[in-house]
């Protein structure tokens, strides 16, 4: 190619490198370009000056603030935060309303509960009472009064059975991790447990009755302490009361 | 990891890997957003610029290929397009830098202990410095401004040839400085 047709080329490679040619001036270059390889090596080494230009900046710090920022920009942070803590209308629904069906069980489920311990004390006391009255009607029963310590009451004995029912008056309530316990007393003062009760708060009187799988009549006399929750193998509490047979 | 290349952590953010990530934003942050603030002289600006930028290295990781370059340049390249994207958003008059700057200067005169590579762009920047002022006018606006060589006319009020003579010979010196 005639050096007087290449030279305009030439001259526009460095502005083109840069991109600084004007429009009208591009097309006639890359056109040249295509068929001129001197031209092509001249723009090689401009466009190779030009992107070590990018870096001739002294580095700036940017603030640090950055990229916390950037960071929660990223789609991934976006995704794990939806994950964590974002999530939609309906999501959210959905978790409160599965909320508020856990509790409704939960509290169903105490109610329950709760209702099924009533049943076990009223069924435990109409067969204490049903026994009581059985033993009133045994021609054999002996009947001992309670009167002790402002206590009064009534103890039956049926020494054929070895069954005992108990009716005390004014027992004090007791608190939920405290039992009335009752025990047979030989002519050793030896205790032997006959079992725990509790009053019950909606009558004016306990009852408590109970077949043992000791025999009666070995015994001098019934005893009723106050023990912790579930009893004891032997007395440890206040004595309530004392009845000799 | 932070030992690791350049494109091997390019290729663990492709996968998704926001440590391989961040390890790349404090490699280079400084240079983009250097690059960012020449560009748009407005630091809240060229703060989002940096952003875009990053942004962009985290979803087109997988378009770069280390054979075609290094990732410093692509990512300058790409600073420089978002920046100068930015510049038209805004249709703000381009503003030359100020070399008396007391924070303009690279940190630090070379030194012993200071990466070659890093040595290179700062022997380039010197020697952009020590063009004249008319010259480095015009590669300020032509490169960090993207303004063609008319706009360049308008903008300074210098005849277009003007313009295109001391544009090209800018280029030359700093060609002929920078291979020697």
């Amino acid at each position: 190619m005639p050096s007087n047709k290449h030279t305009p080329f030439l001259e526009n490679i460095p502005a083109y490198a840069l991109g600084a040619l004007d429009a009208g001036q591009v097309a006639a270059l890359e056109s040249h370009l295509e068929t001129c390889a001197s031209c092509r090596g001249e723009l090689a080494a401009y466009r190779a000056l030009s992107e070590d230009l990018l870096m001739a900046i002294p580095p700036k710090t940017p603030p640090a603030s950055m990229r916390r920022q950037l960071q929660s920009k990223l789609p991934s942070s976006h995704r794990l935060s939806s994950r964590r803590m974002g999530w939609s209308l309906g999501q959210s629904a959905l978790v409160f309303a599965l909320g508020v069906l856990l509790l409704l069980n939960v509290v169903s489920l105490l109610q329950m509960r709760s209702f099924q311990q009533q049943q076990a004390q009223l069924s435990h006391q109409l067969q204490s009472e049903q026994t009581a009255l059985a033993l009133l009607s045994y021609p054999g029963i002996r009947t001992i009064p309670i009167n002790a310590n402002g206590i009064t009451g009534t103890l039956l004995l049926d020494d054929d059975r070895n069954a005992v029912a108990l009716f005390a008056w004014n027992l004090p309530q007791l608190p939920a991790n405290q039992t009335y316990q009752a025990w047979l007393i030989d002519s050793q003062e030896e205790r032997v447990s006959l079992g725990v009760f509790r009053s019950d708060p909606t009558l004016p009187f306990t009852s408590f009755s109970i077949i043992s799988s000791n025999k009666i009549a070995n015994f001098v006399g019934i005893g009723v302490t106050v023990e912790p929750s579930g009893g004891s193998s032997q007395p440890t509490g206040p004595r309530l009361f004392r009845v000799g047979f | 990891m932070s030992d690791l290349e350049d494109a091997e952590l390019v290729e663990q953010v492709a996968r998704g890997s926001e440590k391989a990530f961040l390890l790349l934003y404090d490699r280079y942050a400084s240079r983009v957003h250097a690059l960012s603030l020449r560009t748009l002289n407005d630091p809240m600006l060229a703060e989002e610029a940096t952003q875009d930028t990053f942004l962009k290295l985290w979803s087109r990781a997988q378009l770069f290929s280390s054979e075609r370059g290094s990732l410093l340049v692509w990512l300058l390249t790409i600073a420089r397009r978002v920046a100068l994207d930015r510049l038209r958003l805004e249709a703000r008059r381009p503003s030359l830098s100020d070399s008396n700057d007391p924070a303009d200067v690279w940190p630090n005169i070379p030194d012993e202990n200071t990466l070659s590579e890093e040595n290179r762009w700062r022997s380039l920047y010197f020697a952009v410095q020590s063009l004249s002022v008319e010259h480095r006018q015009v590669i300020e606006l032509a490169y960090y401004q993207g303004l063609s060589q008319s706009e360049i006319a308008e903008t300074l009020g210098w005849p277009l040839g003007t313009v295109k003579t001391r544009l090209r010979a800018a280029m030359e010196q700093l060609r002929r400085e920078w291979s020697r």
